[in-house]
């Protein structure tokens, strides 16, 4: 019992260190103005171009919906960017030799490179709803805020778990800056962000139905518009199982592309 | 005659760079990701997003959705066309060749605007596999003429934004801020007046909005006398543009040899 429970505090602090650690760490190179730009500046920009793009395209002049969409889209710069650069980075870094050599808990390993992004992106969709209140008047009067809170937390879990996995094929490609762009940019168009998933066509709307973001989006305006935390529950726990399940796919990459590494000797090869 | 001579020299080492870009380019993903993937799925998104889908809205968005990719890898592939060298080691030996450096850097960057724009060829082609038919450009000649100036046009902004962002590396920094500002003012994809007043001369002072300008009224079969005056109007800031990369370059090369301090970030 006192051996599992040393363990435990062990792993405990794996998972604190390499989330404070491996956060720490981008910002070797990602200065303030740089994460102002990407984080704080960045979401207003492309909120008001999907906001007038809707007015001018799609004819709809109720700047909300894009504002909602939006917003909760930033979960995505950190759940997919920040964490799949945290666990890539490894490689790039030339640290991973020693990461896979140490017999650190590779699941606390794993999940806590996801932790301070979650944080962190909690924090930027907070941000950009605050960009929708400022500039487009969003109306949050009628919203549940601990509940909206809530939907935030998931969704970012939720795209955190996808960059896990993301991440892990960082392990073996070269090119994953242009995967995980051509994925934020998709979950622009297949998430429900900027359009009706009811108006997609049925193989888009399959696609939407497995990738992070549509149900947290969903759930965020129909709390905004009134709904109560009971009427979202289902589109939740929908938001949070994706989430989890692309965590665990990351997780198995991750133990695979390990044992593949080490058998072949090509853990940092290029 | 010499000047005759100099003026070949001066073609020949743009072909060059402009070659040795296209190799480098060619294997890189961000570029790929720039030209044909990004401008691809905003042009799905507005597909899907349009409320009628009439043939002035389909080539409208094929033109906004190309213009988009030609600024994301001018932003950030000719962006830094000269920082890109510093991150490499070769700005020194660059800097210290007998072709000067701004002729260098206009070929780089000549090779990233042709290339970008295949994003617009990639849109019009989805635009095709969506609608099941190609759109129709309302007038080819002068949309081709648009579009030959839009080169110089866009060349001449990327040789201001290189050099500002070697000579302010906080500048820099902002990059990723600045892409969809450009998006917003240029009226890729809706037209400025949806923006408040204010922000019209900022439009006004960016050769992509009168690229845009020019491109959208010939492709949508807009007024002539429109499309002439937009065309006017990039030769007007290639100009500009043109004698203040002059300066910059200038600071540039003072900086490399007097204060020998090109290469500290």
């Amino acid at each position: 019992m006192k051996e599992l429970l040393r363990d435990l505090g062990l792993n405990v602090r794996i998972f604190f260190q390499g989330a404070y650690l491996s956060y720490l760490a981008l910002f070797a190179w990602i200065r303030p103005p740089h994460y102002i730009a990407t984080k704080v500046v960045g979401p207003v920009f492309y909120m008001i171009f999907f906001v007038l793009m809707g007015a001018y395209v799609a004819g709809r002049n109720d700047p909300s919906f894009y504002v909602i969409g939006n917003a909760m889209q930033t979960a995505a710069l950190s759940g997919v960017f920040g964490v799949s650069m945290s666990i890539d980075g490894d490689r790039w870094g030339g640290t991973l030799i020693y990461l896979f050599g140490s017999p650190a808990n590779r699941l606390a390993l794993f999940l806590g490179r996801a932790f301070m992004h979650i944080l962190d992106g909690v924090f930027g969709v907070i941000i950009a709803l605050g960009w929708g209140l400022l500039i487009f008047g969003l109306d949050l009067s009628q919203t549940h805020l601990p509940a909206l809170a809530l939907t935030i937390l998931i969704t970012v879990f939720s795209t955190a778990g996808m960059g896990l996995m993301l991440g892990c094929l960082g392990l073996i490609t070269r090119n994953v800056m242009l995967v995980n762009n051509t994925i934020f940019f998709l979950l622009f168009v297949f998430s429900g962000a900027n359009v009706e998933i009811g108006s997609l066509p049925g193989w888009a709307q399959a696609v939407s139905s497995i990738i992070p973001l549509t149900r947290g989006i969903a759930a965020a305006r129909l709390l905004i518009g009134g709904e109560s935390l009971a009427a979202v529950g289902p589109l939740l726990w929908g938001e949070f199982l994706v989430g989890a399940a692309y965590a665990a796919i990351g997780f198995l990459m991750f133990r695979q592309f390990e044992i593949i590494a080490i058998r072949r000797g090509t853990l940092e090869a290029f | 005659m010499k000047r005759l001579t100099q003026l070949r020299r001066h073609l020949r080492v743009i072909l060059v760079a402009a070659e040795m870009s296209l190799r480098n380019n060619l294997t890189d993903g961000f570029v790929i990701f720039g030209i044909v993937i990004q401008p691809m799925i905003i042009a799905l998104m507005a597909f899907w997003m349009l409320r009628d889908q009439g043939p002035d809205d389909i080539i409208y968005i094929v033109v906004g959705s190309g213009m988009t990719g030609l600024w994301t890898t001018t932003l950030f592939i000719g962006g830094q066309a000269i920082s890109g060298e510093r991150w490499t080691g070769t700005l020194e030996m660059l800097v210290a060749t007998p072709a000067p450096l701004h002729i260098v850097v206009i070929g780089k960057t000549l090779a990233n605007v042709l290339q970008s724009l295949s994003a617009m060829v990639a849109t019009y082609a989805l635009a095709g596999l969506v609608f099941g038919a190609l759109p129709t450009i309302a007038r080819p000649g002068w949309f081709a003429l648009a579009l030959l100036l839009t080169v110089p046009a866009y060349v001449s902004f990327a040789l201001i934004i290189a050099p500002l962002f070697v000579l302010n590396p906080e500048v820099r920094r902002l990059q990723n801020g600045l892409e969809f500002p450009v998006y917003i003012l240029s009226g890729f994809l809706f037209p400025i007046a949806l923006l408040p007043g204010w922000t019209t001369p900022l439009s006004y002072i960016l050769p992509p909005y009168w690229a845009a300008r020019a491109l959208h009224g010939a492709s949508s079969g807009g007024d002539v006398a429109d499309i002439l005056f937009s065309m006017a109007m990039m030769m007007l800031s290639i100009l500009i543009y043109g004698l203040l990369t002059a300066r910059l370059f200038r600071r540039i090369l003072y900086k490399a040899r007097v204060e020998a301090t090109l290469v500290r970030q």
